[in-house]
Formats: structure tokens, sequence, C-alpha cells
């Protein structure tokens, strides 16, 4: 191993010397930075701010519903004039906004802007 | 995805309003899950979008609103269950989606307003139906 990272470091070093052309592309701004991991999905959750405007634009678009009396905090049967039926229509719209499948019964609880914006904020595959 | 929906058995009878309107809801979740697999192998990407499909399955269940005996409620859901059945297993043709759930009740032939508008109410009214 120690033989091996000697060997590396040893046949790196001239081709880094000798042409510096090449070691310019090897580690030019698309490699050199090792805070950025291409490719990986570890650092793109969404923002609260985000959640909270894709949400409301979501229940805004929804038919029957009022878009000027939408607002974070608002409730959809008690609020909004709406039924079981719309609150699970409502639930399946910011499914398919999200990208997510919510279980049936977390499905249920989520009866208020409020608390689909904390569901979906909390949910690690939201995208 | 049609034979994992096939593959499932009738349920035994709702015991309770309350058991039948789950289902309900169970049903409308399988229902909204399928239609991105339904605009995919219909092509109705370019006719309608998956809100408005989810609008019309829901508007289809709110019809019968007010029926609160569970064993009709049952045998809605299993016609339900079937007519997503066939149209998930691509035993319908395009037209059946476009003419049933895009244009809706209103018809095929769509009054754009231009063609009758000197007729009177009565001769508009007789020419959608003589019931009146």
């Amino acid at each position: 191993m120690a033989l091996k990272a000697a060997l590396l470091r040893h046949v790196r070093v001239p081709v880094q010397t000798l042409n510096p052309g090449l070691s310019l592309t090897l580690t030019g701004a698309k490699w050199g930075l090792p805070s950025l991991r291409w490719m990986s999905s570890h650092d793109d959750h969404l923002s609260k701010n985000e959640v909270t405007e894709r949400v409301l634009s979501v229940v805004k678009s929804f038919p029957k519903v009022d878009p000027s009396t939408v607002t974070p905090e608002v409730h959809f049967q008690k609020d909004l004039g709406l039924d079981s039926l719309d609150n699970v229509e409502i639930v399946m719209a910011l499914e398919e906004e999200f990208k997510l499948e919510i279980p049936d019964k977390e499905a249920d609880k989520i009866d208020s802007t409020n608390l689909a914006i904390e569901y979906i904020y909390n949910h690690p595959m939201a995208g | 995805m049609s034979f994992t929906l096939r593959s499932v058995k009738v349920p035994p009878n709702s015991v309770s309003l309350e058991e039948a309107r789950h289902r309900v809801f169970d049903f409308f979740r399988a229902a909204c899950r399928s239609i991105p697999t339904i605009m995919d192998i219909y092509n109705l990407q370019d006719v309608v979008a998956p809100s408005h499909l989810r609008s019309v399955v829901a508007a289809e269940i709110r019809k019968h609103s007010s029926v609160t005996n569970p064993k009709v409620i049952d045998m809605l859901l299993f016609k339900a269950m079937e007519e997503l059945n066939n149209i998930t297993e691509h035993a319908k043709q395009r037209h059946h989606i476009i003419g049933q759930y895009v244009v809706g009740r209103e018809g095929l032939l769509q009054d754009t307003g231009t063609k009758d508008q000197g007729a009177s109410d009565f001769l508009k009214e007789f020419y959608k139906t003589n019931y009146f």
C-alpha cells in the first residue's frame, strides 16, 4: 500500500511539472473542489421557503379554491370549505408535485397547509 | 400494474359506513397514482393535465355522495375498480378515455355558440333533448 502510494506520487509529480496544461485540466474547477460532490444527492433537500411556495401554488391552483384566501396556515376543510374528498385530492396533487408517495395513514392526517408543508419539508425524498 | 391490481381478491363487504368511506379514499388514491401510467399508455399528455383527470375521478365519486348503504358503496367500488383495471391494462382505446373522461358529459359535439344564436330558447332546448 505504501509502495503503491509512493509510486503514484512519484508518477504524478512529473506529469504536473512537465505538462502544466494537462495538470490544469485535471485540477481545474471541475475536479478541484472536494466539497462539491458531483452526481450526489446529499445536498439538494428543499428549503422551507421553496416548500411553502410550491405547496401554496398547488393549493391555489385547485379549482374550488379562491386563491386569495390561501395562506400558509389555512385549514382545508374549515377555512377553504372543501370536503374530505377534496382534501385527498389536494394531498394527491402534492404527491405529484413533490414526487412522493405519502402512506395512507399519514395522508389522512394532512388536513391543513401547515401540516402539509411540515410533512414535505421533513420528508427526505421530496424533490 | 394491471396484473397486480387484478390479483387483488374481492374484499369482504364493509361492516360500517366508515370502513366503506375509507375504501373509497383508498380507491381514489389508487386511481390517482395510476394517472401517470394512464396518460402514458393512452398518449394523453397534450390533451389533458393530470389534475383534470384527478378532478374527473373525484367528480365521478362525488356523483354518488348521497349513498349511505355500505353494500351499495361496495358495489360501486367494485365497478370502479373494474373500470380502473380495464383502463390500466389497455382494454380501452384512446377515444374511449377522451370521450368519457376528458371531454366529459357535454359530449363530443360541444356547442361553441355561434351557429344557433338566432334560435329561440325552445329550439335550443329541443336540440338538446325532447324531455323538458
